[in-house]
């Protein structure tokens, strides 16, 4: 038990060690935890975002006041007084002197190339046409407000949206003040959420599952072909086949060094997702906890596909390289795989990590399972069995036999 | 002529041979393209299904007007709140609204993280549209949004692929010199060619052509796999297009050259630049759009060679307007990355290695 | 047979294709001894030695270790004996003291590590990584390693090819020392200086046969010749030489060394002094020596042990 013990530490040092594989492992998975978050853990909420905006006042009609509003609307939207954080809105106004028909020119042309996300025109007439619109007459085309956004750009788009909120809020203040808005008409609304945790999951419970599931595929996958490919072409492992140490220890202790390494990593980006991030996700029941060493298990067991099918270190990370992409992403793990053709579906269905992630975000309680019990434990099992049987009959384990 | 012709042979053999370059420049961009094409689909219309509950079908035909133009894509209605709330839970539809007369509730799955944000927009112009048609009232302030821009069929998809264009450059320029030169020194095999009269530009040269050939190649392929298998169509201008994965070609060998230099073993340079690479990926633009950056990553952005290639690409190949200055000038900036710090690079190539 | 070998081999055949790297080899190494394989490289000596380490099967052939007999050299035997492999490395990110922990776990019983980092002189070096090992100390660490389950048979597989002569010597003393202690030592190497230093039995082998067996001092009496003259010479034309084997028999030119092969010292070296200076050949370096186990090799094959 100790040679077992002893080569599992060996694994652990030696990874630790080598700068790279600490990176990839340990502060890769971390980093992409922390920017993630970061990123899409504030879409929705205030002070996370900004849009470049430009508003151009073209009304010269007699009612001023609507104008006026809006254009101080945006203005206050614009500045730090509201939101905390940044200003929702990087206003861009003509200048005091500036000819505005040219000016809106310009913001067209920047939202065409993508440095503005919208541009909001305030027409002739408009004043006039919301004075008469609560009088009853329905506004002509001329007279409506404009938004201008780029079509197919994400952030535009994005823009629009909430500038016409924004402009929703306008309506209801001018209705609310013309008396057009009482008791009769105002809606009440509530909102309520159900299923998972009962309350609205936050973006960081969502993705840290995911993360940790990353981590343990891409040690598996990388880290195992990595450690014994490389070991063998330095004639690293021979040096152990003239000792009693024989393959079946050897492995013993590299499997178990893998798995200490994975908690390390777990434990880490557990840490800080818990604890920097605010997740409130817990692994800390059996099933959980039993579904992870699965995914352990089973990641470790691709790698040692891989290493049993490659000839040198560099041929596996090859290999490893071009399997990461469409098992992580034919997994349901980062995005929905609906509608995908019968060929990509096979894919999905075959593809262990699948199984895993949804058993994951089920046990957790943040998503509901989308494949039965049975087969999120079979599945990954299976793959460990064929890795078994491919270690057995086709794996080298020295340069020349 | 005749050195630079026989390395450059042999360059191409060895790039050809190199699986893990291969792959990178390849490999990469393809499989991204299929895997997402499948994939992400019909993305910029994400499915608003959303379920009804409206007691005595009071107001509900007005109800269901105001939640299609609010961009709900599928509505079921259902005979009882719990009804509802029972679809809203297995995912039936994606979130529910119930009227009584008096409340308007919405209902929400918690854990559809990602696409909520969404459905609560939906929800509340739903509901201003709702107050003022009961009420018999327009809007106060007449809207009307306008979508502008000569490619109005241009989706997400369409945005992504020259992202991954510009990718598999930048990979393919850093690993050219931090990977396959700085290789090349820590075997000794630079050692061995730089006693002979060969001159190290020579040697350059090769590497950048036989490089720039391997890229032109699997950009137009992985171009033309878009169009062909997803129906995706590319205005291109190919003047723009070669001349910007020519200059970007030299300029990423010249970031791979900044690389090896600062980083003084050569074998650790190699892992710089794939971890060079990966954080500019997740931060240029490609992946999602750069206003979705925190403010500090945003002006951090703005410093990435890959964030303006990237946009400089989706120009050439008619995916976003840009103006033409900006556009050379992005060219024109690689270019003269490339060949200022080339002869830093010849003398790199001739230098014995401090160890 | 006498019943003290500690090892025997009998009738050892390995082929690759058509290739028969170990052609039916056959001896015995007596126990407290240094067993040598001498021969160039290619000669089948790595092959034999990894068939007895068990990191090769033979095709046909039987062994015999510790008085056991085997076809197969398994985990139970390999508790007992020690080896130095040709080629081979240890993780880089270790420190020497973790790999001899590491090796020490592998046997049932082991020396302490500190014993060990003193026997091959790595003690001020415990906690450095490999990395940063000379080639040397490297090849002390490795022996280190094959020692650390006290053997009573080694296996020493080239080992100091690639060394400086400083580093080698350490090798040879280090050997001598095992070697009294009463240990076994199958030794391989294509340096003669190397087998006629160390060993008590030396065995050539080339083309994967042994052709000639023996201890150093038998080899090299084998020889008829009692003495070898050396010498090296300016620019000379075979002409010149074809005049100097009319008075000696037996020579041997490389490039500008000539030797001459003789039973009679005097007369001999008064022939080669007088074709000098009627030829006016200057002549450099004289060496007058024993012949050694390189000339052996020769007369056996007509080539060099090193190429």
């Amino acid at each position: 038990m100790n040679d077992v013990l002893r080569v599992a530490r060996t694994h652990v040092l030696t990874a630790v060690r080598e700068r790279i594989t600490l990176f990839w492992f340990l502060i890769f998975p971390l980093l992409l935890l922390v920017l993630l978050s970061a990123i899409f853990g504030q879409i929705g909420r205030s002070g996370g975002m900004q849009f470049a905006v430009s508003l151009v006042d073209l009304d010269r009609g007699e009612e001023r006041a609507f104008s006026d509003l809006v254009v101080r609307l945006f203005q206050t939207l614009a500045s730090n007084e509201e939101a905390s954080g940044e200003p929702l809105f990087a206003l861009s106004l003509p200048g005091e002197d500036e000819d505005p028909t040219a000016f809106l020119e310009t913001a067209r042309e920047e939202l065409l190339r993508g440095q503005r996300a919208a541009v909001v025109i305030l027409p002739n007439g408009f004043g006039d046409a919301v004075l008469a619109g609560l009088g009853g007459a329905s506004a002509t085309p001329d007279a409506e407000l404009r938004v201008l956004y780029a079509a197919g750009n994400a952030a535009s788009e994005m823009a629009r949206s909430i500038v016409l909120q924004v402009l929703a809020r306008v309506d209801r203040e001018i209705l609310e003040r013309a008396g057009r808005l009482d008791a009769t008409t105002t809606v009440r609304t509530e909102t309520s959420w159900v299923g998972g945790a009962g309350e609205q999951a936050s973006y960081i419970d969502f993705l840290l599952p995911g993360i940790v599931l990353m981590g343990l595929f891409v040690n598996g996958l990388f880290g195992i072909p990595g450690s014994i490919l490389f070991a063998r072409e330095r004639r690293i492992l021979r040096r152990y086949w003239v000792t009693p140490l024989g393959v079946p220890r050897f492995l013993a202790g590299l499997s178990i060094g893998h798995v200490a390494l994975c908690v390390v990593q777990f434990a880490l980006l557990y840490a800080v997702g818990r604890f920097a991030l605010g997740a409130t996700v817990s692994f800390a029941d059996a099933a959980t906890v039993g579904l992870l060493v699965l995914a352990a298990a089973t990641f470790m067991a691709l790698g040692f596909v891989i290493a049993s099918l490659a000839k040198t270190g560099n041929a596996g990370m090859a290999v490893a390289n071009a399997l990461n992409m469409p098992i992580m992403f034919l997994s349901g793990l980062f995005f929905p795989i609906s509608g995908l053709p019968a060929a990509l579906r096979v894919i999905v269905y075959i593809n262990p990590a699948s199984y895993l992630a949804a058993g994951l975000r089920a046990r957790l309680g943040v998503d509901a399972a989308t494949f039965p019990t049975a087969l999120i434990v079979l599945v990954p099992l299976a793959w460990v069995a064929v890795a078994a049987v491919l270690v057995a009959v086709r794996m080298r384990w020295d340069v020349e036999r | 002529m005749t050195a630079f012709r026989a390395l450059l042979a042999a360059e191409s053999r060895l790039l050809i041979r190199d699986r893990v370059a291969l792959f990178f420049t390849i490999g990469f961009p393809l499989v991204f393209i299929l895997i997402f094409g499948f994939v992400m689909g019909d993305v910029g219309e994400t499915a608003a299904s959303l379920g009804l509950y409206v007691a005595s079908g009071v107001e509900q035909a007005v109800l269901q007007e105001v939640f299609a133009e609010s961009g709900v894509t599928e509505l079921r209605t259902y005979p009882s709140e719990e009804a509802l709330v029972a679809a809203v839970t297995t995912g039936e539809v994606e979130f529910g609204a119930s009227w009584d007369g008096a409340d308007l509730r919405f209902v929400y799955h918690a854990n559809r993280v990602q696409e909520n944000p969404t459905y609560e927009t939906i929800a509340r112009s739903s509901l201003d549209a709702f107050e003022l048609r009961r009420g018999g009232l327009a809007p106060a302030v007449p809207v009307r949004a306008e979508a502008v821009g000569g490619t109005p069929d241009v989706s997400w998809f369409h945005q992504l692929v020259p992202g991954i264009l510009a990718f598999s450059i930048l990979a393919s320029g850093l690993f050219a010199v931090s990977g396959h030169v700085t290789g090349m020194k820590e075997r000794g095999t630079l050692a061995r060619l730089t006693v002979t009269p060969m001159r190290p530009v020579t040697l350059l040269a090769a590497i950048m052509a036989a490089r720039l050939t391997l890229v032109l190649l699997s950009t137009t392929m992985t171009l033309l796999i878009a169009w062909w298998g997803f129906r995706l169509e590319f205005a291109v201008n190919w003047l723009r297009f070669v001349g910007l994965v020519a200059c970007s070609t030299v300029g990423t060998m010249g970031l791979g050259t900044i690389i090896a230099l600062v980083v003084r073993r050569a074998s650790s340079a190699a892992n710089a630049a794939n971890v060079l690479s990966m954080g500019m990926l997740f931060l240029s633009g490609v992946y999602f759009p750069i206003e979705f950056l925190p403010g500090g990553l945003r002006a951090l952005s703005q410093a990435l060679p890959l964030r303006h290639m990237a946009e400089a690409m989706r120009f050439a190949i008619g995916v976003r307007d840009m103006s033409v200055g900006r556009f050379w000038g992005i060219a024109l900036a690689l270019a003269v990355l490339g060949i200022v710090l080339l002869p830093l690079l010849a003398r790199y190539v001739v230098r014995a290695d401090r160890r | 047979m006498t019943p003290e070998a500690a090892l025997r081999v009998k009738n050892l055949c390995k082929r690759y294709g058509e290739v028969r790297a170990v052609d039916d080899v056959s001896f015995e190494a007596g126990v407290g001894t240094v067993f040598t394989l001498l021969g160039p490289n290619g000669a089948g000596k790595t092959t034999t030695l990894e068939i007895l380490e068990g990191i090769r099967h033979p095709d046909s052939g039987s062994l015999e270790l510790f008085g056991v007999a085997m076809d197969r050299v398994g985990r139970v035997t390999k508790q007992r004996f020690g080896v130095l492999l040709q080629e081979g490395n240890f993780e880089q990110y270790l420190r020497v003291r973790e790999v001899i922990e590491l090796f020490a776990s592998f046997f049932d019983a082991s020396r302490s590590v500190d014993e060990i980092l003193e026997m091959v002189a790595l003690k001020d070096k415990a906690r450095a990584y490999v990395k940063a090992l000379s080639g040397g100390q490297k090849q002390r660490l490795a022996l280190g390693a094959a020692l650390v389950n006290d053997p009573d048979l080694v296996f020493l597989d080239e080992p100091t090819t690639g060394l400086d002569p400083q580093a080698r010597r350490n090798i040879w003393t280090m050997t001598d020392g095992l070697r009294r202690q009463g240990k076994t030592i199958l030794l391989t190497t294509h340096y003669m200086e190397e087998a006629e230093s160390l060993s008590d039995t030396v065995c050539v082998m080339d083309h994967g046969r042994i052709i000639a067996q023996g201890t150093p001092r038998e080899l090299t009496t084998s020889l008829d010749r009692e003495t070898m003259i050396e010498f090296a010479v300016g620019d000379l034309d075979e002409a010149d030489v074809e005049k100097l084997r009319g008075c000696c028999a037996a020579i041997r030119r490389q490039g500008e060394l000539l030797t001459v092969e003789t039973e009679e010292l005097v007369p001999t070296m008064e022939a080669i002094l007088e074709w000098a200076r009627l030829n006016e050949v200057s002549v450099r370096n004289m060496v007058v020596r024993q012949p050694n186990l390189e000339d052996v090799f020769l007369s056996l094959t007509g080539r060099r042990l090193r190429e």
